[in-house]
C-alpha cells in the first residue's frame, strides 16, 4: 500500500438537469455528455489535451451507443487520442467510474481521468418486440427474395407494438417505486416525514443556486441555467396535497412530490494524480478514501431493493474504523424521500444492525443538518447515471470549503438491489 | 399386466384437442380407467424449442431442462390416454387442480429421453371425479423425473364418493338451466376456491409471505404459452371458448403459472427436488397478480394472489430431496 499515489478530485462540471420532455427533449446522451465534458475542459484548460482515460455511461442506452463515451470524447474539445470506456452500474454508474479511475490513478496506470454519467428519459431507447426482433434477424440472414418474403409473412400486427423501457425489476416485475413502497411500509416511514425531506431538498438546492454555489460546478446548456425540476416555492403543505402514486391501500405515502422526477442531464468529475494537478496549478479539492459496493437478495422479498447502501456502509465503516458520526457531510441519494428515511432508520435500528448487518451496536443517528445540505435528487432531478458524479463533484467542493481533513459519506442506491458507498476527504 | 402403447413420435396436442371436441359415447366410469401405459421411446429436445419455452416462462436458458418442460413433453402422451375411445371421462372441461413434479437429477437438453404416462384413479372428489396422470422420464433406463397431474372432471360422479351436498348441482335447477356452466357458477358462489384443497387454501397464509413480485399478465399470454408448449386448450386462447366453460374470459395455463413461479427460484433449486402446486383459482387474462415467496426448512414456498392479496390463486412448495 505504501507505493500508492494520491488521486485527487480536481473539480467537476455538469449541465443543469432538465425535466423529461423539457429543455433537453431534442438532445441525445452523446450530446449531453459532450456538453458536460466540454464545460469541464473549458474550466480546467483541457482543450486539446490527451487525458489518460474517460470512463462514463448511461443507464437508458441505445444499442447503437455501445461506445457512448468514446463518441462523446470524439465530439468534445479533448484530444481525439483520449481513450474512453463505457461503464454501467445503474444509478451508481458515474460514482463507480470515479472509484475505478481514482484507483487506476493511485496504482500509477493513469495521471488524469474523467468520470461521468448521462441519461435521457426524453430520448429513451424504444425497442421492437422480441418476436419482431427475432424475425428481423432471420430476415437479415435470408438469402433469396422468396425467403425474405416468407420470413416477413411471420410478422403479426401485435409484433409491431414498441417496447418502452420500464423501471421495473426484471425478476419481480415491481418498479422501483413499488419496491420502495414495500420497504417504506416495512419501516413505517410517514408521509409527513417524506414531504418534509422533499421540501428541504428543494429549499436547500434553491439556496445553493442563489448563493452561487454552482457557479463553478455547472455550465448552462441549451438555454437552461438552473435545474429544471427545482421548485423553490414548494412547501410541506403543497406536497401534502399530492396523491400517492406508489404502494397500495390507505397507507400509501409516496407521491410524485417525494419521489425523484424522470430527468435528463450529464455530469463529470476530473480526477488526477496530486502532483499532476499541482504542477498545473489546478485545484486539489478532495480524494476518494475508500468505497464499498453491496448487493442484497431482494428477489424473495427478504430485503428492500434499495437497502444495499446500508449494508455497504456497515462494511465500509468496519473496514476503515470510522464511526458513522465521524463525517461533516452526508450525501444520501434521494431516489425517493423514503429511501433516505429508511436508510437513516436502518442505521439507528439496534435490531436491524444486529440481526441483518451483524453489528454489535447500531450505526446510530446523524446530525440531520449535515444531510444533503445543498439539496439532492428530489429537487435537482435524477438522470440516473449522472447522479453519482453530481454528488461527488458537489461534495468535493463542500469539503474543500470546509477545510483539510473534513470528511463526507456518499450513499447511492442502484437498481438490481445494489448500492455504492464512498468516503471522501478534503485534501 | 398393463397394455403398452408405443408411440412412433411425439403426438401433436392441437390435433388431439380437435379429436376431443367430437362427441362420442364413453364407457361407464364404474369400469375404471384403461390399464395402459403410453410410451415414447426416443425423444430429443431441440435447443430452440427449450429456449422459446424459457423465454415465455421466465427461465434462463441453461444446459439443464426446466423440470416443468418435462411435463410439457409428457402432456401429449397424457392427451393420448385421455382422448382414447375407451377413456371414460371427457378431457375438455377438466380442471388441472394440482401437480407434483420430482426431479431426481437434472436432465440435460441433449439427453435422449424415454417418456411413459399412465392414468390412475378415478377417485371421488367433492366436486366431481379426479384422475391422476402419472408420468416418468428416463435416460438410458434411469428414472430422472416423475410427474403427477391431477385433473378434475366436474360433470362426472363416482358412486359412493359423491358429496351429497353438491349432488344437486348437476341436476336441472329451477330456471331449467343445467350443465357444467351452471354448476361452476353455483359452486364459485358457494365456495371460496375451486381447487382440490380450495377451501383450505382460499385465504392467504397466516404469516404473510413478503411480496416478491407483481406480474402483469398480458391478454395474449395463453396464445404465447400455447405456441411454445403445444397446449392449445381453447380456454386459454379464445374468450368465447372460455365463456363456454363458465369462465368470464381466457385464463392462463396453470402450467405457465407453475413454470413462471419456479423460474423465480431457478438459480437456487437443488439438483433433486419435489415441487408441488395447487391451482386454487383460475388466473384470468389479462390481469395483475401478486407473487409472494418465503424460504422454508428444506426449500421454498410461494403463492400467487390477486393484487389486493386477499384471494389465493396458486400455491407452490419446493422441497429438496
Amino acid at each position: 500500500m505504501a507505493d500508492l499515489r494520491n488521486a485527487v478530485i480536481v473539480g467537476s462540471n455538469r449541465i443543469p438537469f432538465g425535466k423529461v420532455g423539457g429543455a433537453y427533449a431534442s438532445a441525445s446522451n452523446i450530446d449531453m455528455l459532450t456538453a458536460a465534458i466540454d464545460g469541464l475542459a473549458a474550466r480546467f484548460g483541457l482543450a486539446g489535451e490527451r487525458l489518460g482515460e474517460v470512463g462514463a455511461g448511461a443507464v437508458l442506452k441505445h444499442s447503437r451507443d455501445f461506445n457512448l463515451t468514446r463518441e462523446a470524447v470524439l465530439s468534445s474539445a479533448l484530444h481525439p487520442a483520449t481513450p474512453a470506456y463505457d461503464v454501467q452500474q445503474a444509478c451508481a454508474t458515474s460514482l463507480t467510474a470515479a472509484v475505478q479511475l481514482s484507483n487506476r490513478i493511485r496504482v500509477g496506470q493513469l495521471d488524469v481521468a474523467v468520470a461521468g454519467g448521462v441519461d435521457s428519459a426524453s430520448d429513451s431507447p424504444v425497442a421492437v418486440s422480441d418476436r419482431l426482433r427475432r424475425t428481423l434477424i432471420r430476415l437479415n440472414a435470408a438469402k433469396t427474395p422468396l425467403d425474405k418474403a416468407k420470413t416477413l409473412a411471420h410478422v403479426r400486427p401485435s409484433d409491431l407494438t414498441p417496447e418502452v423501457p420500464k423501471a421495473a425489476e426484471r425478476r419481480t416485475g415491481l418498479n422501483m417505486g413499488q419496491h420502495q413502497a414495500l420497504t417504506t411500509a416495512q419501516w413505517g416511514i410517514t408521509r409527513e416525514a417524506q414531504d418534509e425531506l422533499a421540501a428541504a431538498s428543494h429549499h436547500n438546492l434553491a439556496a445553493a443556486w442563489d448563493s452561487g454555489f454552482f457557479d463553478d460546478l455547472v455550465t448552462p446548456y441549451l438555454g437552461l441555467t438552473r435545474d429544471q425540476p427545482l421548485r423553490p416555492d414548494t412547501s410541506v403543505d403543497k406536497l401534502a396535497k399530492l396523491r400517492p402514486v406508489f404502494g397500495d391501500g390507505p397507507d400509501a405515502s409516496m407521491t410524485a412530490g417525494n419521489s425523484t422526477p424522470l430527468s435528463d442531464g450529464a455530469a463529470t468529475v476530473l480526477l488526477a494524480e496530486e502532483g499532476w494537478a499541482r504542477s498545473r496549478n489546478l485545484p486539489v479539492l478532495a480524494r476518494i478514501v475508500d468505497a464499498e459496493t453491496a448487493a442484497v437478495d431482494y428477489v424473495l422479498g427478504n430485503e428492500g431493493l434499495l437497502m444495499a447502501p446500508v449494508h455497504a456502509t456497515a462494511r465500509l465503516l468496519g473496514r476503515t474504523g470510522l464511526a458513522l458520526q465521524d463525517f461533516d457531510y452526508y450525501e444520501i441519494h434521494e431516489a425517493f424521500a423514503a429511501t433516505v428515511l429508511c436508510t437513516l432508520a436502518a442505521w439507528e435500528s439496534a435490531d436491524y444492525c444486529r440481526d441483518v448487518l451483524g453489528l454489535d451496536a447500531p450505526l446510530g443517528s446523524i446530525d440531520r443538518a449535515k444531510l444533503n445540505v445543498h439539496g439532492s435528487s428530489l429537487a435537482a432531478g435524477h438522470p440516473f447515471a449522472a447522479t453519482g458524479a453530481r454528488i461527488l463533484g458537489s461534495l468535493a467542493k463542500m469539503l474543500a470549503q470546509r477545510g483539510s481533513g473534513s470528511r463526507g459519506l456518499i450513499s447511492v442506491c442502484a437498481a438490481g438491489g445494489q448500492g455504492l458507498v464512498a468516503i471522501v476527504e478534503a485534501c | 399386466m398393463s397394455e403398452v402403447v408405443v408411440l412412433d413420435g411425439m403426438p401433436v396436442a392441437a390435433a388431439q384437442y380437435a379429436r376431443a371436441l367430437s362427441p362420442r359415447r364413453r364407457p361407464p366410469l364404474a369400469e375404471g380407467l384403461p390399464d395402459r401405459v403410453v410410451n415414447l421411446l426416443h425423444h430429443r429436445c431441440e435447443v430452440a424449442d427449450v429456449a422459446a419455452y424459457d423465454r415465455v416462462c421466465g427461465f434462463d436458458l441453461t444446459d439443464e431442462l426446466p423440470s416443468t418442460w418435462l411435463h410439457v413433453l409428457t402432456f401429449p402422451l397424457q392427451l393420448t390416454l385421455m382422448t382414447a375411445e375407451d377413456f371414460p371421462l371427457a378431457p375438455l372441461g377438466m380442471v388441472h387442480v394440482s401437480n407434483t413434479i420430482t426431479q431426481l437429477r437434472p436432465t440435460l437438453i441433449g439427453e435422449p429421453l424415454e417418456l411413459r404416462v399412465r392414468a390412475e384413479g378415478p377417485r371421488a372428489h367433492r366436486r366431481g371425479v379426479l384422475v391422476d396422470l402419472v408420468s416418468e422420464a428416463l435416460v438410458a433406463g434411469e428414472r430422472v423425473w416423475e410427474g403427477r397431474s391431477s385433473y378434475l372432471s366436474r360433470t362426472a360422479r363416482l358412486d359412493g364418493g359423491e358429496d351429497s351436498r353438491w349432488s344437486s348441482l348437476s341436476r336441472p335447477s329451477e330456471d331449467g338451466k343445467s350443465g357444467p356452466i351452471r354448476d361452476d357458477e353455483r359452486s364459485r358462489q358457494a365456495r371460496p376456491a375451486e381447487g382440490e384443497e380450495g377451501s383450505r387454501q382460499a385465504r392467504p397464509a397466516e404469516t404473510p409471505m413478503p411480496t416478491a413480485g407483481l406480474w402483469r399478465l398480458p391478454s395474449d399470454l395463453g396464445r404465447r404459452y400455447a405456441a411454445v408448449s403445444g397446449d392449445a386448450n381453447p380456454i386459454h386462447l379464445n374468450p368465447l371458448a372460455a365463456k363456454a366453460f363458465g369462465l368470464p374470459r381466457t385464463i392462463a395455463h396453470g402450467m405457465w403459472t407453475h413454470a413462471h413461479a419456479l423460474a423465480v427460484f431457478q438459480p437456487r433449486l437443488p439438483d433433486a427436488y419435489t415441487v408441488s402446486v395447487k391451482f386454487a383459482k383460475p388466473v384470468l387474462l389479462p390481469s395483475t397478480v401478486r407473487f409472494a415467496a418465503a424460504q422454508t426448512e428444506d426449500g421454498f414456498a410461494a403463492q400467487l394472489t390477486n393484487r389486493a392479496a386477499d384471494k389465493v390463486l396458486f400455491v407452490m412448495d419446493v422441497s429438496a430431496r
